[in-house]
């Protein structure tokens, strides 16, 4: 039979981060049975303690060269630990501006964290996975755990209903990707990414069963990402669960997602680029029209941001269209670029909500200049972002992906993508106009504490100094790609 | 002989059906996500039948998984389930009109 | 046709048939029951492609366990299966051509000269056993995937409970830590009152009362 060398420490020493989030979540899990609600907080500080810690772990990654590990299922390189340490920062302040609106809606309990480091470490096993099984272990933990988030709230009817029809979407997603899965692997006789590069590249196979193949997995990576025509989820998601929850599954999993869909099309089928690159293309302008179209009528703020999510979506899907590194980077970029926009978006609602009261309407953003400047400004930073307005770093992202794509020889793609952004703008433009020239509805005092207030200051900032400075995140974008290729 | 494409188009009907089931339980989560299972099903028979024609254990693995995580997956739908009847007193998806979807 | 494929078309048969009804059934039992059926004969297929191991495994737990955890659901949901059945066919003409498209693409794909012509595998050596090798990769070579799996386990668990746990407001257990911490202040109240007749109270609430009663009555009128 088979004879493997057995493991030593040194093999696991790639898992460090993933076996220390593991541990803390079982020490959290278990420390959390104990706890009296007053003491909850020490869940929360071990939470953000464990994301620290993880971050301690991924540093040194960085810089290594790419090397997979556990018999060749886990691959460690620079853009699984450019992702991962963005996912730390991500996940750190949704907890942060999630605090207070967990604890006025009952939320506030060791289960949430423990399921919110179960999606991360989800995340975080498809980011490193290098073969078939591992990107769909990591996605359904990953997606699992997001289910139950969203029905955590269990005395709203919204909530449950949203959890539903995302459970049920997202299986049926999960079931599409493994059938596309079973055809590749069908033909290619692997499941381990690097030999099934090596071996498309050298055979001459049928084309049509990999096509149909394609088309499933497509399809199903499409769901998860939430792109037309696959989109029917996000709205209805984003605006059932609670803003915490929404904040969580708009951030983080956007950029997981992203590695996911490089880790395949890419590590796995670039081989197959002309193929995928038309699915792609389609999905990318339905995207962006249908989302900044729609986004128009929504008088939700959460629905809104939904809908602006499924546009950029599509936006970010032009630079793996571009089927190079420059591109993918670009990608990267664009990724990283609106969790930041995500989180300040998302944050600023949770900001301004109380208990009992939501603050998730257009109207609730009337005359916020006069409640409160500062937040508006902010604000406003992350409408320009998300907009695409300099010297914002939506700008910058927008730009570096259209230039991948004209780089190609698409040039009329990305003339549709400045169209519909231009119609974009117009709905994040709105929201500035009601707070700036609106009279206010709301007059009671904005509570929140300093930490969440200067969290979110420098989520913002970082908005425009990113969009002033973009030449260190990029190089690290397209260093991460260039290394790990 | 029964061949590899025999057990392909099998696995594809299953497919298909599970498909079709999905389409027409609007009303009804709990056998939606029986239409689930069927989907999930169609897609071990594929693998089972890959596994079997390369000769490789690889395929049988990852149905192994499949099944497992098939395991948890309905644990929590039928949670979320349980839920959601407890909020509502219903299964029906069209009475789901909460959200506008 | 040989024996085997005499097998095949036998369990493709039902296993399609029961799929057909679990999709079409009225009874959510119902339906339970015909996916149990279709997963029997699935096993039975799995036999045939000499994956022994995974067949017993999707009697064991999927039927076992999964499918009892359906029925259990669906009896314990007070669901009213005719009010459900209402219009099920509306959807027909949408997902009947749907459907059909799928099936006579993936007929046509997957039929093609490709997987037709796949050599039929070599036979297995003597003494081989399906589950000793699935058992030496397993926790070897996809040891990683085992713990991973093992995490998705976890997190259901803690979801499930998270989900649907609630204590009961009216059931009544004792807790002896707090009996014993009883104090006679806590429990019981010496009241002083005064003496006063039964009758005259009485009286005295029920006339301006009843009064008013008449008089709104004849207002209405």
């Amino acid at each position: 039979m088979i004879s493997l060398p057995p493991l030593a420490y040194a093999d696991l020493q790639p898992l460090l981060p993933e076996l220390f989030l593991l541990a803390m979540a079982g020490i959290i899990l278990l420390l959390d049975t104990a706890l009296s609600p007053a003491n909850r907080y020490v869940s929360y500080l071990l939470t953000l303690a464990t994301l620290a810690g993880c971050t301690w772990l991924t540093l040194p990654h960085l810089g290594a060269a790419p090397a997979t590990a556990l018999y060749g299922m886990f691959i460690e390189d620079p853009l699984a630990a450019v992702s991962k340490l963005v996912l730390y920062i991500a996940v750190a302040a949704t907890l942060t501006y999630a605090r207070d609106y967990l604890k006025e809606r009952n939320l506030y309990r060791g289960e949430f964290f423990v399921l919110a480091l179960f999606a991360l470490l989800g995340m975080m096993v498809m980011i490193s996975a290098y073969h078939f099984l591992m990107l769909y272990l990591g996605l359904e933990l990953m997606s699992l755990s997001l289910y139950a988030l969203v029905a955590l709230q269990r005395d709203s009817a919204a909530a449950s209903e949203a959890a539903m029809k995302y459970f049920v979407l997202g299986a049926i997603a999960s079931g599409m990707l493994l059938y596309g899965m079973s055809m590749i692997y069908g033909v290619t006789g692997t499941l381990y990414l690097g030999q099934m590069r090596s071996v498309l590249q050298m055979g001459a196979f049928p084309s049509l069963p990999l096509v149909f193949g394609l088309v499933f997995l497509v399809a199903g990576m499409a769901f998860k990402l939430g792109v037309v025509p696959f989109h029917m989820w996000v709205p209805d998601v984003y605006e059932g669960a609670p803003t915490a929850v929404t904040l969580f599954l708009g951030s983080a999993p956007k950029l997981a997602a992203l590695v996911f869909v490089l880790r395949v099309l890419v590590w796995g089928l670039e081989p197959l680029f002309i193929d995928w690159q038309q699915m792609l293309i389609v999905l990318a302008i339905l995207s962006m029209a249908i989302g900044n179209i729609t986004a128009i009528a929504q008088t939700n703020l959460k629905r809104m941001l939904a809908y602006s999510t499924i546009a950029h979506m599509g936006f970010m899907l032009l630079g793996v269209l571009a089927a190079d590194r420059v591109g993918y980077g670009a990608a990267l970029f664009y990724a990283i670029a609106y969790l930041i926009m995500s989180l300040a978006a998302f944050g600023m609602i949770l900001l301004l909500s109380r208990a009992g009261f939501e603050s998730d309407r257009l109207e609730d953003f009337k005359g916020l200049n006069a409640r409160s400047p500062w937040l508006a400004f902010l604000m406003l930073l992350t409408m320009f972002s998300m907009a695409g307005i300099p010297p914002t770093v939506g700008f910058y992202a927008k730009l570096a992906v259209l230039e991948a794509v004209v780089n190609q020889g698409y040039v009329w793609i990305a003339v549709a993508a400045v169209m519909f952004s231009l119609i974009g703008a117009f709905y994040y433009l709105r929201v500035v106009k009601l707070m700036y020239f609106d009279a206010p509805e709301q007059s009671s005092e904005i509570s929140a504490g300093a930490d969440v207030r200067l969290v979110l200051s420098v989520n913002g900032l970082a908005l425009l100094l990113l969009g002033i400075l973009p030449a260190p995140l990029m190089n690290l974008c397209l260093y991460a790609l260039k290394a790990s290729l | 002989m029964v061949t590899l494409s025999s057990y392909l188009i099998l696995g594809g009907l299953l497919f298909a059906l599970s498909v079709l089931g999905i389409f027409l339980n609007r009303r009804n989560v709990i056998i939606l996500l029986m239409a689930i299972e069927l989907m999930l099903l169609a897609v071990n028979l594929n693998f089972l039948a890959f596994a079997h024609y390369l000769g490789d254990l690889a395929g049988q693995v990852f149905v192994f998984f499949i099944l497992t995580v098939a395991a948890a997956e309905s644990a929590i739908g039928l949670a979320i389930l349980v839920v959601l009847f407890r909020n509502k007193r219903t299964v029906d998806v069209e009475e789901l009109d909460q959200l506008r979807g | 046709m040989n024996f085997q494929a005499a097998l095949f078309y036998f369990f493709a048969a039902i296993l399609l048939g029961a799929g057909l009804r679990v999709i079409i059934a009225r009874n959510p039992v119902h339906a339970a029951l015909y996916l149990v059926l279709a997963f029997f004969s699935a096993a039975s297929l799995w036999m045939l492609l000499e994956a022994e191991f995974l067949a017993i495994v999707l009697v064991l737990v999927y039927v076992g366990a999964v499918m009892v955890l359906f029925l259990f659901v669906v009896m314990m949901l007070d669901i009213d299966p005719d009010r459900l059945r209402q219009n099920v066919w509306r959807y027909l003409p949408v997902a009947l051509p749907v459907a059909l498209l799928i099936a006579v693409e993936m007929v046509l794909i997957l039929g093609a000269r490709y997987f037709a012509a796949a050599p039929a595998p070599a036979p297995l050596p003597a003494g081989y056993s399906n589950t000793k090798a699935l058992g030496e990769v397993l926790y070897t070579q996809y040891v990683y995937a085992f713990e991973v799996a093992a995490v998705i386990l976890l997190a259901a668990i803690v979801a499930a409970i998270a989900l649907t746990m609630r204590r009961r407001k009216d059931s009544k257990y004792i807790d002896p830590a707090r009996q014993v911490r009883v104090h006679k202040e806590d429990r019981l109240r010496v009241l002083k009152m005064k003496v006063s007749r039964y009758g005259e109270e009485m009286h005295d609430h029920d006339a301006p009362h009843g009064g008013a009663d008449a008089a709104s009555s004849s207002g209405e009128r």
